[in-house]
């Protein structure tokens, strides 16, 4: 039977990996590869990686540290892909398919929209056309407000007036391989998944479903497995908490009977 | 890289460019964010901390194999103190006490970490490397990263985990919470030590085995054992955790100086140093302050008064205003450190400077008559001594200073 995945999430945000809180505070934490590294020796199962870079300056402000000072999204796209031992989903800033191309020659596995998928539909099926949908993520924004949800984009600042349930059905039939879920409103709060939400999306298509936004202990990931059809579980801030995280979440998933893999590390 | 007017926190003393440091719309670094939520904390939130902490130890307790609770990493400075005093006194546990001496202690450094078992009742481990590795590494590691004190922070963040791997003791109790200078994380993140930070942040990205294989400072694998981080596996089999106290209990400095002099007998310096206001800092460690900050003014622009006066001010002992003078005071001060530690690895001034000077960050420094100069968080930018830098290292510090740097490769042509 398939397993369910646990997906760590990586935010570069100006040449730095960061954790985010609501899409509006960010702390940088460090070098876009180190975490890279310590994800593959815990043996994740995939990694999603997303560039919210809002100009064009990637820098680390100093040039005296062991790794790299890159100023180019594309190098440090290859740099993740040297360093990860699992599939990678690259994210951020991608508005053509020439875009999509170039990461995937720096290494990326599958490729994930947002903003451009919102602004031209279209896109999403000139992409699965031309690479496959296997290499199509489309990243959905959720937000609520007076009780409804709704679809946000441009990094959760522009409202799109989409209703997010026929927004999935429509992603699904434009040929997309996966949905990324994101609730802005719990995103870094780690009290847990919009389980409504979960439900309710899960219900409208047949394409896999990666749940982020709002895990806040390893038992946040067990209840979506539990209580929703998701296919994946991903977090982003909570793998940076404590050493070996994604070893230990792996394990307690195992340990609870839930169908992911046994957990492991490996030599990088 | 173009270079832009320094930008400073508007609410302490640090530049944009400090570690790490990412600032808000409002013009506030992320450090004094976290400082702040920290300062919001109720009283009952510690309460809660506090219970949090003796759910921890009790749950390291049932698994453990060894003698000793946790391990304390300690050099004998206020911090060590207080960490230790929480966890003898308050909690009546027995822990651990490991130190990595790095040859670099003041007397009054000495006094206090030698003093530690005594006046605790408890066992203590301290390992010095070798003196003759020491002085390499401090040589080795100037010129490679511009750090001498590379190998202080390897063996304070390695060492400590490594005993605790030996002796399967499950707890490491560290003190402040070592990632508040940089606000990457906040109070409910709850964040444990880990090898990441570790590696990137106090080891600057490099390991032991970077330094092997130099054509000058020779040194082998056996020599740098203590360096060697143990491996997930070993931490995982022998359940060791890294727990700051800081993330516990409320981080008060002074009121914790104060307690372990009444209490412990510890003692500041005798003398006040030349490079900060602050006597209860850096007795472990001469260079750290000394030598190291003033690598980091050389670099980056700001030293140890900066990083003094920013957690003052955020803590409400000092107003910026004061903070100010104080960073105008202290910060470019070349002391007598500097030369005590020429004398100590055996290298010229001269050497010491040119090498000093590769490091300079062009977004912060630029050239303009022979001098270096930079922004100020008073106003007008002004010169810091004169440049050592051969002619055609200059070129991306040329900002301003076009025509004199035309006129002077002329002159070399």
């Amino acid at each position: 039977m398939k397993k369910k995945r646990l997906i760590p999430v990586l935010l570069l945000r100006n040449g730095w990996l960061v954790q985010s809180k609501q899409f509006r505070r960010y702390q940088n934490l460090g070098n876009p590869i180190s975490a890279v590294e310590r994800l593959s020796e815990w043996a994740a199962d995939e990694l999603i990686y997303l560039d919210i870079t809002r100009d064009n300056c990637y820098d680390m402000r100093r040039d005296d540290l062991g790794h790299p000072n890159r100023h180019n999204v594309l190098e440090i796209i290859k740099d993740v892909s040297r360093a990860a031992l699992m599939p990678i989903t690259v994210g951020g800033r991608i508005r053509s398919l020439s875009d999509i191309e170039k990461r995937l020659a720096c290494g990326a596995d599958k490729v994930c929209i947002n903003t451009k998928a919102i602004d031209v539909p279209q896109f999403i099926e000139e992409a699965s056309r031309e690479f496959g949908s296997q290499c199509i993520v489309v990243s959905i924004d959720v937000k609520s407000s007076a009780g409804h949800n709704h679809v946000v984009t441009a990094g959760g600042t522009r409202p799109t007036g989409l209703v997010p349930q026929a927004w999935a059905k429509q992603i699904e039939e434009l040929g997309a391989g996966e949905i990324l879920l994101n609730s802005v409103d719990r995103d870094g709060m780690k009290t847990g998944y919009d389980m409504e939400l979960l439900i309710k999306m899960t219900a409208q298509v047949h394409i896999p479903v990666i749940a982020c936004g709002g895990a806040g202990e390893w038992k946040h990931f067990a209840e979506a497995f539990t209580q929703t059809n998701v296919d994946a579980v991903a977090a982003a801030n909570i793998f940076h908490y404590s050493d070996q995280s994604v070893y230990l979440a792996k394990r307690f998933l195992f340990e609870q009977g839930l169908n992911v893999r046994r957990p492991e590390l490996l030599e990088v | 890289m173009p270079r832009t007017p320094m930008q400073y926190c508007q609410r302490c003393v640090y530049p944009h460019v400090a570690v790490n440091l990412s600032v808000d719309e409002e013009g506030i670094c992320a450090s004094c964010r976290t400082a702040e939520q920290f300062e919001r904390m109720p009283q009952e939130f510690w309460l809660k901390r506090r219970a949090l902490f003796e759910r921890c130890i009790e749950e390291a307790g049932k698994s453990r194999a060894s003698d000793y609770d946790c391990v304390i990493p300690v050099s004998g400075g206020k911090d060590s103190y207080y960490q230790t005093h929480l966890i003898v006194a308050e909690y009546g546990l027995k822990p651990l006490l490991v130190t990595y001496h790095g040859n670099n202690y003041l007397p009054e450094g000495d006094y206090n970490r030698d003093r530690m078992r005594e006046v605790f009742n408890v066992d203590h481990l301290v390992m010095g490397p070798s003196v003759e590795v020491l002085k390499k590494l401090n040589r080795l590691c100037f010129r490679k990263m511009g750090d001498m004190n590379w190998h202080a922070h390897c063996g304070i963040n390695t060492y400590p985990i490594q005993v605790a791997v030996k002796f399967a003791i499950p707890l490491v109790i560290w003190g402040e919470i070592a990632w508040d200078i940089s606000g990457m994380f906040e109070p409910d993140d709850f964040v444990e030590f880990s090898a990441r930070v570790r590696h990137e942040h106090d080891l600057r990205g490099f390991e032991w085995r970077d330094m092997l294989n130099d054509p000058i400072e020779r040194l082998s694998e056996k020599d740098l054992s203590w360096a060697k981080y143990p491996s997930d596996e070993a931490i995982l089999k022998a359940g060791v955790r890294g727990l700051f106290i800081g993330n516990f209990f409320k981080w008060d400095p002074y009121s914790h100086t104060k307690l372990i002099q009444e209490r412990y007998g510890w003692k500041g310096a005798e003398n006040a140093f030349e490079r900060t206001y602050r006597k209860i800092s850096n007795l472990d460690d001469r260079y750290e302050n000394g030598v190291h900050d003033l690598l980091k003014f050389i670099k980056f622009g700001y030293g140890r008064a900066s990083d003094h006066a920013s957690k003052d001010i955020r803590t409400g002992y000092m107003t910026r205003e004061k903070g100010i003078e104080m960073v105008r005071q202290y910060d470019h001060v070349v002391s007598q450190d500097l030369f005590h530690w020429l004398n100590y690895v055996g290298m010229s001034e001269a050497e010491f400077w040119t090498t000093a000077d590769c490091f300079r960050d062009a977004r912060v420094w630029w050239i303009q008559d022979g001098q270096w100069w930079k922004d100020n968080i008073w106003g007008k930018p002004s010169a810091y001594g004169p440049v050592h830098l051969p002619l055609d290292a200059r070129r991306k510090y040329r900002q301003g200073a076009l025509k004199h740097l035309a006129r002077e490769s002329n002159r070399a042509a």
